[in-house]
Parts: structure tokens; C-alpha cells; sequence
């Protein structure tokens, strides 16, 4: 049973990295990605099982219900791709390989949602805005450039290293520290988004206010008038409610001849 | 004053094309931050002469909606919408390069349909359910091509979405432009005044979202770092936004011993 043709090569991992970037491509409330895991995991099912019958069997038994973080999926998709492996030689069960998804899914979930779209995600964004207050135009590569580094390249280390440890999230723990780069990731965020503030007199052209203030000063002014707003938004309310409401506020400002 | 000839007809179809598949980007397809405002917008105004504005336009909004994140069934604000259709409505709408006041007033027509485009997000997203039970081939037929065809057509779905809000926001705003022309003085320089206050409630909505406290010491020790070295030491700004980064790290590690 366990011959070459029943293992999984590194031509269908690759296949399977590329279906992984369309993993979202029919997401929804009630199956979420459950047509795109199984969209992406196809590659190694054709490989594995060359009966038809089989095949095709295998391919709706991942139509059920999956949602994790997207990029994370990579690591569930490797983990399946090898207990996959495994069942055709005898050593795990259906059973086993749905369990394996539904257990992962969760926490990767938290996991990848705090990590990408909690830490990396703004981390990049607020280096991209800094060097865009400071007229660099290139600011936008900057963003995709931070970004895609770390996003591609685990997607990718993910994949494998899910097939190779099939699936021990203790051992992802271990290798990434997540939660640590997360924590780093943020405090650097808040550090520039400080530093942001503090050169607000040397923004670019369009944002400068020409206040009749020594430079320091009015940084200073920027600073109290971010932790005023950031008091407002601790005791509720939506970016599009503060968005209206500054733009009252600047409304009558201009009536009241303030401005 | 604009009017609707050939030209501004084709470029709302070129933007609204192109923003479709930016769109792709933000659910259905890679996920590469291509759909994040600060990269959208500039792509959109680099489409249509006016890079600048899309810098401006994608700063602020990329701090504003940096945070919405799509964690679990919650449908964010669609940021690449708001900051395709601002840039569009911003540029074609000045004819050339857009003044702040029009830019300001482009955000805010943008940001008062938000909950609509969630809205229609939500209904294509529950319209994706239906792909599911066409991905169940009947005996004889075949799975794979089946199940290939029922995802991909998502995608379809997702570009659609953002394609038909483009072409229903940008004729709407580039009109409520030209009333906005029309408008006194006053209004004017509120908007000009927005748009430079933006970037202080960007900066406020991050900072809530990353720290639980009011006044984060690593907030306060970029703003320190970035006054001194601009205000007294007269670095470039460019080099302070480096050194402000290399605060953090060393920040970071003295924090953790």
C-alpha cells in the first residue's frame, strides 16, 4: 500500500499552496470555507487515491463545515494532506482526519486572527503612514513589502510544517512564538504611531496645520487632542460615528469663524 | 464644474473594473493587502493622474479602518470601497489634481455609505450559500469539476459586489460634487479642516485597539523619540520614522528584562 504512488510529493504540496490562496474564493455564513479546504486539499486527494470512487468520496467528506484563519489554513491543509497519507496506509481514520480539522481550526483561528489581523496587519500600516507623512511615496510598498514577507513565507514554512509534524500545534507553538512577534508587533505599532504624532509639525503638505505655535507645541497639542479622542472611544461609538462627528465639529468651527 | 461626457463615463467603468478585482483581494482571493486603502487608493489615483491624492486619502483611511478585522461572521467596513470611490470621486471630480476641501468632502461622502456596503456585503455573502449545495454533483457527475466551478463562482459573486456599488457611488458623489461647488466658503475650509484632522482620529482608533491604556508608554516614548529628534536635533523626517522603529525594538527588548 505504501509505495511511491500512495505519498504525497512536493508537486502536489506546491499545487496545494497555490489552491490555498482561494480558500476564501465562496465564503459564507453557514459553510464559511468549507468548499475552499476542500478546493485546495484536491491536488493530494487525486495523487493519493486513484480510484474514482474513492476520490470523489474523499472530496465531499471535505465539503464539511471548516472556517479557520485563512492564512493559518495552510497548516490544517498540510496536517490533513498527511493523515490523508496515512489513511491510505492504514495508520489513521476518516474519523481521525475530520477530528484533526475540527480540534485545529479554533484555536488556529484565535491564534491567526490576533497574530495577522491584530499585530501585522497595523504594524505594517503604521510604517507605511509614517514614511507617508514624511512624503515618502513609496509608502504603499513598504506596507506590501512588510507584509507579504511574513504572510507568504509562513503560509508557505506552514504548509510543510504541518505535514511534517502532522498537525502538532504544541510543536507551531514552539517553532513560531506567535503570541510573542504579536506582542513585539504591537508595542513598535503604538511606538511609531507615537512617533506619527510627534512629527506633526513635518507631516506632508496636504495634512500640516499652520498653527501659530512653536513646533514642539503644537506635536504636543496633536498628541492631547489623539488621547481626547481616544477617552471618546473608550466609552463606545463607530469609526463612522467619530468620522460625522468630527466633521460637525469642523463645520462649526468654519460657521462659528474659528477658521 | 465637471460633465458627464465619454471620457468620465469610461473612467468610472476603468475604476470601477479595476477596483472589482482589487476587491477580490480583501475575502475571496490571496489576501496580499493589495485591497487595504493605503495601497488601493494610490492605485486608483495613479489610473487616473493623481497619486497624491490617493497617498492622502489612503493614509487616513488606513489608520481608520487598520483594526475592523474579519474575525469570525463579522463583516468589516468595506475600506477598499470607501477609499477607491473617495479617490475616484476626489479626482475626476477636480478635473486634474484634487484641493483638500474637495478630498475632504470626497472621505465623507464615501464614509456615509459604509453601513450600506456592509449591508450588500452581508447579502453576497449569504448568496455564496447556495454554492455549497450546487457543489454536491449528482451520481455521474463529475465532483471535481463541480466543486471547482461552484468555489470559483464566488468569485464572480465577490466582483460583482464591489463592481455594481462602484457604478451606483461614484456617478452619486461625482453629483453631490458638483452641489458641494455650490456650497458657501465656510463649508469649504471645514472640509480642508477634516481632512487635516483625520489623521489624529486614525491615530486615536489604533491606539485604542492596541493598548488598553489611555496614554501607552510606547506610544509616549515614539512621540518623545520623533519631537526630539525632529524638533531639536532637525533629523529629516524620513530618518526619525527609521530611528522611531529602532525605539520600539529597543523598547520592546529593555521591556522584557
Amino acid at each position: 500500500m505504501n509505495d511511491e504512488g500512495n505519498k504525497v510529493k512536493t508537486s502536489e504540496m506546491i499545487k496545494v499552496f497555490w489552491k490555498s490562496f482561494l480558500i476564501q474564493a465562496s465564503w459564507s455564513f453557514d459553510h464559511m470555507q468549507s468548499l475552499g479546504f476542500a478546493y485546495a486539499i484536491q491536488p493530494v486527494l487525486r495523487k493519493l487515491y486513484p480510484d474514482q470512487a474513492e476520490y470523489e468520496s474523499r472530496l465531499r467528506a471535505h465539503m464539511e463545515y471548516f472556517n479557520t484563519q485563512p492564512y493559518l489554513a495552510s497548516f490544517i491543509l498540510g496536517a490533513v494532506a498527511r493523515m490523508e497519507q496515512d489513511r491510505v496506509s492504514g495508520r489513521s481514520s476518516s474519523a481521525d482526519i475530520s477530528s484533526l480539522k475540527t480540534a485545529l481550526m479554533a484555536p488556529l483561528g484565535a491564534l491567526g486572527d490576533s497574530f495577522f489581523w491584530g499585530a501585522l496587519k497595523p504594524f505594517s500600516a503604521v510604517v507605511a503612514v509614517s514614511l507617508l507623512m514624511a512624503n515618502a511615496w513609496w509608502a504603499p510598498i513598504v506596507f506590501l513589502v512588510l507584509y507579504n514577507i511574513v504572510h507568504i513565507g509562513l503560509r508557505a514554512e506552514m504548509l510543510f510544517h504541518g505535514f511534517m509534524s502532522a498537525g502538532d500545534t504544541a510543536e507551531l507553538i514552539a517553532h513560531y512564538h506567535l503570541t510573542k512577534m504579536a506582542k513585539l508587533f504591537k508595542a513598535v505599532s503604538l511606538t511609531v504611531l507615537g512617533g506619527i504624532l510627534g512629527m506633526l509639525p513635518t507631516w506632508r503638505r496636504e495634512f500640516r496645520m499652520a498653527l501659530p505655535l512653536p513646533g514642539a507645541v503644537s506635536a504636543a497639542a496633536g498628541l492631547l487632542a489623539t488621547l481626547i479622542l481616544v477617552a471618546i472611544l473608550r466609552r463606545g461609538g463607530s469609526p463612522v460615528k467619530l468620522m460625522l462627528g468630527l466633521a460637525a465639529l469642523c463645520l462649526a468651527l468654519a460657521y462659528g469663524g474659528v477658521i | 464644474m465637471i460633465a458627464f461626457d465619454f471620457h468620465i463615463v469610461l473612467s468610472i467603468v476603468g475604476v470601477a473594473f479595476v477596483g472589482g478585482i482589487i476587491g477580490l483581494d480583501r475575502t475571496a482571493a490571496g489576501q496580499f493587502m493589495v485591497s487595504q486603502p493605503i495601497v488601493a487608493a494610490p492605485i486608483t489615483g495613479w489610473m487616473l493622474g493623481d497619486v497624491t491624492t490617493g497617498l492622502v486619502i489612503g493614509a487616513v483611511l488606513e489608520l481608520i479602518w487598520v483594526l475592523d478585522a474579519p474575525i469570525g461572521t463579522f463583516v468589516p467596513a468595506d475600506a477598499s470601497i470607501g477609499a477607491v470611490s473617495a479617490t475616484a470621486i476626489a479626482v475626476i471630480g477636480s478635473g486634474g489634481t484634487a484641493l483638500p476641501d474637495v478630498i475632504g468632502f470626497s472621505i465623507l461622502l464615501t464614509t456615509v455609505i459604509v453601513p450600506l456596503t456592509m449591508m450588500i456585503d452581508v447579502i453576497a455573502r449569504k448568496q455564496n450559500s447556495g454554492l455549497a449545495e450546487y457543489a454536491l454533483a449528482a451520481p455521474g457527475e463529475d465532483v471535481s469539476r463541480k466543486l471547482a466551478l461552484a468555489h470559483l463562482s464566488g468569485l464572480v459573486v465577490f466582483f460583482m459586489k464591489s463592481f455594481i456599488i462602484y457604478l451606483i457611488v461614484m456617478p452619486a458623489g461625482l453629483a453631490a460634487l458638483l452641489l458641494f461647488a455650490r456650497m458657501p466658503k465656510q463649508f469649504h475650509s471645514a472640509m480642508a479642516l477634516f481632512v487635516k484632522l483625520l489623521p489624529l482620529l486614525g491615530a486615536a482608533l489604533v491606539a485604542r485597539k492596541l493598548s488598553t491604556r489611555t496614554l501607552d508608554l510606547f506610544l509616549l516614548m515614539g512621540f518623545v523619540t520623533a519631537t526630539v529628534f525632529t524638533q531639536f536635533i532637525h533629523v529629516p523626517a524620513l530618518s526619525v520614522s527609521v530611528l522611531v522603529i529602532l525605539a520600539g525594538l529597543l523598547g520592546v527588548r529593555l521591556s522584557e528584562r
